[in-house]
C-alpha cells in the first residue's frame, strides 16, 4: 500500500480490463459461499450460494408465470413512462415556462419514496394498473431530463444551417435536436429500464393478485426459507440487470460508442426568464400549484370514492378541521420526530460511505470498475428478501435503520463522486505532482476540491433515497416512525392519515431536497464552481 | 373453473387498457359478483376454492369472479371503491370504520366463530399465557397492534413490559430466537416452523384469553344489501355447501387446487393440509358455517369494546343467513 502511494505499480500489459471485475465478483461469490455453507452469518440466516441455486431449480416450475407478469407490467410502464418523459422532455425544452411550471412536479415525482406511494396506488387502482403506474414513475425522471439535456447540448451550427435555409424552431427539433438527442435518450432508457421493473415489483408485492415475482415473494415470506426469498431477490436483479443490458447493447449500435451513465439528480436548466409578462413569483407559485392540480385531477378523474381518495384540500381537512384533527397532528407530527432526525444522520452516512470509498478507488484504480455489477446487484436486489438477515444481524434499533440506509444510498452516490474524481483536469493534477506530492496530497489539495460539485450532486441523489431506506427500515424492522404509521392506518382504514403520511413524507423528501439545492448554490458561487449534473 | 380463469385472464387486460388513459373502472358497477380475499389463495379461502370447482355458485345463477389479496389490500377499500361486492375483513377494523367514520357497512356473516390469531412461540421457549409475555419481545403485523394491547389489558399485562416489534409473516427472527414470540394465524404457522426449523411451534388463541372476536366476517355496504340481497343469500349458500363439502375431509381438497389456486403462491399442498385441519374447529358452527349467534356477536361487540370501539347490534345483519 505505501509502496504504491509513492510509485504506482505498473499495469501488466497483458491483463485485459474485465480481469479485476471478475476476479473480484469470484472471490466475492467463494466469500459468499463459504460464509452460507458454515454458517458463518447470522446462524444461517445468509444461505450459500448453492444453497440458493438448489431452491431456484426445485421451484423453477413456479417461476415462468411470474416472470412472465412481472415483465409484462414493466414493459406497460416501461413503454408509457418513456412516451410521456419524451413528450414532456421535448415540451420543456421548446417551451422555457412549461419547464418552470413543472419544475415542482419534477422534484415530486423525483423525490417520492415509492413506499408512500404504493398504498395509495392499491387504494386508487385496479388490476395492474398500480404496476404499470410505479414502473412509469420509475423511468419518468431519468428520460425527462436525459431528453432535455439531449435537446439541449446541440451542434449550432446545424440549427443554423436549418435557419438560414427558412426552418423554423420545429424543423430545428425534427433536423436537429431529436437526432442528436437520439444517443442520450438511449443512454436514458438503458437506466430506465431496471427502474422499470424494480417499480413493478414493488406495485406487486403490495397490491394483491395471483402472478407477479413480488407475489411470489411475499407468498414465501412466511415460509422461513432464506433460500427462497434470495433466489426471487436474485431473479429479479437478473431481470433488472439484463434490461439494464440489453438497452446498453441497443445504445452502443446506435451510437457506436458506450457512454457510461449515471443517474441526473438535477433538474434541467429553467432556461432563459421570460420577461416581465410572468413574473417569477407567479411562476414560483404555479410550480407549487401543478403537482397538487395533478393530485386532485388524478382523484377527480379515477372517479374515487370520496371515503378513500383523498385530494389535497381532504388532506388539510382531515389535518386542521375535524374533530381528530388534533389527535392526527401528534401522531403525524410524532412520527416526523422519529424519522426525520435518521434520515438526515442517514444521509451524511451514506454520501460518507460513498466519500470514503470513491477516495479509496482514487487511490487503488481498478476498485471502481471492480465493483460496478455489486452497485447494481445492490440497487436492484428487493430489500424485503434480505431485511431478515439485516434484523438478524443488528437488531431492531437505530443501527439497522442506518445500515438499511447507508445500503440504499452509498452506491448511487458512490458512482456521482467517482466519475467526479475521475474527471479533475490533467492539468491540476499534474501541479502538485510536479511539486513531489503523493496521492494522498494530490487528492487534498486538488482531487476531493474538484469533486465538490459531483459531492453536491450525489447529495441531491441521496436524500430522497436516505428517506426511503428509513422508511422501510421502520416498516420492517423498528416499527417506528413514517414508515409504521402508513402501515398502521392502512390496517386501520385510516384512509386520511394514509394520504397524509404520503404527501408528509413526500414533502419532506422536497424540502430536503431544496436545502441541498440552495446550500450547493451559495458554496458553488463562493468557490467560483459550477455544479454538476 | 377454465370460464373463471378466462374471465380473470380478461380482467387483467381491462385492467391495463384502463391504465393507458387514466380512465375509472369504478364507474361500472359490475353485473356479476365479485369477492375480495383478505389475503393471497392459501388454505384460508379453501371453501370457496371447492365451491368454485363444483360449480356450486354457477348452480345459484352466480357469475362471481375473485380477487386475491394482499398486504397493501384493505378488503373493505374494494367494496368502498366498488371493484368488489363482498368482502372479508378482520370485524375490528370494519366496525372502527363505522364508528369513526360513518362507513355504510353491514356484516352478514363470519366465516371464523373463532379468531386463528394466536401467540406462537417455540416449543423449547413456551409462552403460554398473556401474563408470560412480560419482558419478552413480541412480534406483531402493526394493523394488529390494537387486538394485541386490548388482549393485554384484559389480562392485567403491563403493555410497557412487552417489547413489540413489527412483524413482516416471515417466522425466520422466531426460529432463530431474535424474538420470542410473533402474532399470526395458529393454524398456519406452526406447521411452517416445524418444517423450515425442525423445531415444534407452541400457541395459544387470543380468543382463549379474552379477545373474544370473530375473523373474516362477511362485509357488504348497506347499498349492496339493498339492491343484491338476492345474490348475496345465494352466495352465502353456495359459500357454506363448498365450506361443508370441504371441511367432511379437510385432507381432501387442498391437493386437487395444487395446479391451480395454489399454484405458483410459494407454499406447499402439506402445508395448506395442515392449515385446513387446524381451521376446521375454528369455522364449524351447530348453526352451520357463517351462522353469527346472538352470544357470539355480543362477545365480539364486549371486546371490542374494551379496545374502546364502540360497536351495536345492528351492525351485523343476520337476516340473510336465516333465508339460507
Amino acid at each position: 500500500m505505501a509502496a504504491e502511494q509513492v510509485l504506482p505499480a505498473p499495469k501488466p500489459l497483458n491483463q485485459a480490463p474485465w480481469f479485476a471485475p471478475v476476479r473480484n465478483i469470484v472471490i466475492l461469490l467463494v466469500l459468499w459461499e463459504v460464509a452460507g455453507r458454515f454458517h458463518l452469518v447470522a446462524d444461517g440466516a445468509l444461505p450459500s450460494l448453492t444453497a440458493i441455486v438448489e431452491r431456484f431449480w426445485a421451484d423453477r416450475a413456479d417461476y415462468p408465470a411470474h416472470v412472465w407478469s412481472t415483465l409484462v407490467s414493466s414493459a406497460l410502464g416501461f413503454a408509457i413512462g418513456n412516451i410521456v418523459a419524451v413528450a414532456a422532455g421535448i415540451l420543456f425544452v421548446l417551451s422555457p415556462l412549461a419547464a418552470r411550471l413543472f419544475r415542482g412536479f419534477n422534484v415530486t415525482i423525483f423525490a417520492v419514496p415509492t413506499i408512500a406511494i404504493a398504498p395509495i396506488l392499491a387504494l386508487t387502482m385496479t388490476g395492474i394498473s398500480p404496476r404499470v403506474t410505479l414502473a412509469a414513475m420509475g423511468c419518468y425522471f431519468v428520460t425527462m431530463t436525459a431528453t432535455v439535456v439531449g435537446l439541449t447540448q446541440i451542434d449550432l451550427r446545424s440549427a443554423d444551417l436549418v435557419r438560414a435555409y427558412g426552418g423554423g424552431k420545429w424543423d430545428v427539433m425534427r433536423f436537429v435536436q431529436l437526432r442528436s438527442a437520439l444517443p442520450i435518450i438511449l443512454a436514458g432508457l438503458q437506466v430506465a429500464a431496471p427502474n422499470a421493473v424494480l417499480g413493478a415489483i414493488l406495485a406487486e408485492f403490495g397490491g394483491g393478485g395471483r402472478w407477479g415475482l413480488g407475489i411470489y415473494l411475499l407468498g414465501s415470506l412466511g415460509r422461513a426459507d432464506p433460500p427462497r426469498l434470495w433466489s426471487i431477490g436474485l431473479v429479479a436483479t437478473a431481470i433488472a440487470g439484463i434490461a439494464y443490458f440489453i438497452f446498453g447493447l441497443i445504445s452502443a449500435r446506435v451510437t457506436g460508442a458506450s457512454k457510461a451513465v449515471t443517474m441526473t439528480t438535477s433538474l434541467p436548466p429553467a432556461g432563459a426568464r421570460t420577461g416581465g409578462q410572468w413574473p417569477s413569483l407567479a411562476v414560483a407559485f404555479g410550480s407549487i400549484a401543478v403537482p397538487l392540480v395533478l393530485w386532485w385531477a388524478f382523484i377527480k378523474l379515477l372517479g374515487v370514492p370520496e371515503m378513500i381518495g383523498k385530494t389535497p384540500w381532504g388532506v388539510i381537512e382531515y389535518l386542521f378541521f375535524l374533530p381528530l384533527s388534533q389527535q392526527a397532528q401528534t401522531r403525524l407530527l410524532d412520527a416526523m420526530g422519529q424519522t426525520l432526525p435518521i434520515t438526515i444522520v442517514g444521509t451524511f452516512a451514506g454520501l460518507a460511505a460513498a466519500f470514503a470509498l470513491s477516495v479509496s478507488s482514487r487511490l487503488v484504480p481498478n476498485f471502481t470498475r471492480a465493483l460496478m455489477p455489486v452497485a447494481l446487484f445492490s440497487q436492484t436486489m428487493p430489500l424485503i428478501a434480505t431485511i431478515p438477515l439485516f434484523v438478524l444481524l443488528l437488531g431492531r434499533g437505530w443501527l439497522v435503520t442506518l445500515i438499511i440506509t447507508i445500503s440504499v444510498t452509498f452506491f448511487p452516490a458512490f458512482i456521482t463522486l467517482a466519475q467526479g474524481m475521475k474527471m479533475t483536469p490533467r492539468a491540476a493534477l499534474d501541479l502538485p505532482k510536479a511539486y513531489g506530492a503523493g496521492a494522498w496530497t494530490e487528492l487534498k489539495l486538488v482531487g476531493i476540491p474538484a469533486a465538490l460539485p459531483y459531492l453536491f450532486a450525489a447529495a441531491r441523489l441521496t436524500v430522497p433515497r436516505a428517506l426511503l431506506g428509513v422508511m422501510i427500515a421502520e416498516w420492517l424492522a423498528t416499527g417506528k416512525g413514517l414508515g409504521n404509521l402508513l402501515n398502521q392506518s392502512r390496517g386501520y382504514l385510516d384512509y386520511g392519515m394514509i394520504w397524509t403520511v404520503a404527501a408528509a413524507s413526500v414533502v419532506l423528501s422536497v424540502a430536503l431536497y431544496q436545502i441541498v439545492v440552495l446550500v450547493e448554490r451559495r458554496v458553488l458561487a463562493n468557490m467560483g464552481m459550477r455544479g454538476s449534473e | 373453473m377454465r370460464m373463471t380463469i378466462n374471465r380473470r385472464r380478461f380482467m387483467t387486460l381491462a385492467a391495463a387498457g384502463a391504465a393507458l388513459p387514466a380512465v375509472s373502472r369504478f364507474a361500472y358497477a359490475a353485473d356479476p359478483l365479485a369477492m375480495q380475499a383478505a389475503w393471497i389463495n392459501d388454505a384460508e379461502f379453501t371453501g370457496y376454492f371447492t365451491a368454485f370447482d363444483n360449480d356450486y355458485y354457477k348452480d345459484e345463477g352466480l357469475d362471481l369472479s375473485y380477487l386475491s389479496g394482499g398486504p397493501d389490500v384493505i378488503p373493505e377499500s374494494s367494496i368502498i371503491a366498488g371493484k368488489a361486492d363482498l368482502t372479508l375483513t378482520t370485524p375490528d377494523t370494519t366496525i372502527k370504520a363505522i364508528v369513526e367514520q360513518g362507513a355504510k357497512f353491514k356484516i352478514i356473516g363470519t366465516q371464523y366463530q373463532k379468531n386463528p390469531h394466536g401467540i406462537i412461540s417455540l416449543a423449547s421457549k413456551p409462552i403460554s399465557n398473556p401474563k408470560q409475555l412480560e419482558g419478552k419481545t413480541l412480534a406483531v403485523p402493526p394493523v394488529n397492534v390494537i387486538s394485541v394491547e386490548v388482549m393485554l389489558k384484559i389480562n392485567d399485562v403491563d403493555r410497557d413490559k412487552v417489547n413489540i416489534v413489527p412483524y413482516a409473516y416471515d417466522p425466520t427472527p422466531l426460529i432463530k430466537g431474535e424474538i420470542d414470540a410473533s402474532l399470526d394465524f395458529t393454524t398456519n404457522v406452526p406447521y411452517t416452523i416445524k418444517q423450515a426449523g425442525g423445531v415444534d411451534a407452541h400457541s395459544f388463541l387470543l380468543y382463549d384469553y379474552g379477545y373474544t372476536i370473530f375473523q373474516d366476517t362477511v362485509v357488504v355496504t348497506e347499498e349492496t344489501l339493498a339492491t343484491r340481497r338476492k345474490e348475496l343469500v345465494s352466495w352465502l349458500r353456495a359459500s357454506r355447501k363448498g365450506w361443508d363439502e370441504n371441511l367432511k375431509d379437510p385432507n381432501a381438497y387442498p391437493p386437487k387446487f395444487a395446479e391451480t389456486w395454489f399454484k405458483g403462491t410459494g407454499r406447499t399442498i402439506d402445508n395448506e393440509i395442515f392449515f385446513n385441519n387446524a381451521q376446521k374447529p375454528l369455522i364449524e358452527n351447530p348453526g352451520g358455517v357463517f351462522a353469527m349467534s346472538e352470544d357470539g356477536i355480543a362477545k365480539t361487540l364486549d371486546a371490542l369494546g374494551q379496545a374502546g370501539i364502540k360497536g351495536t347490534r345492528d351492525m351485523f345483519d343476520t337476516t340473510l343467513l336465516q333465508e339460507v
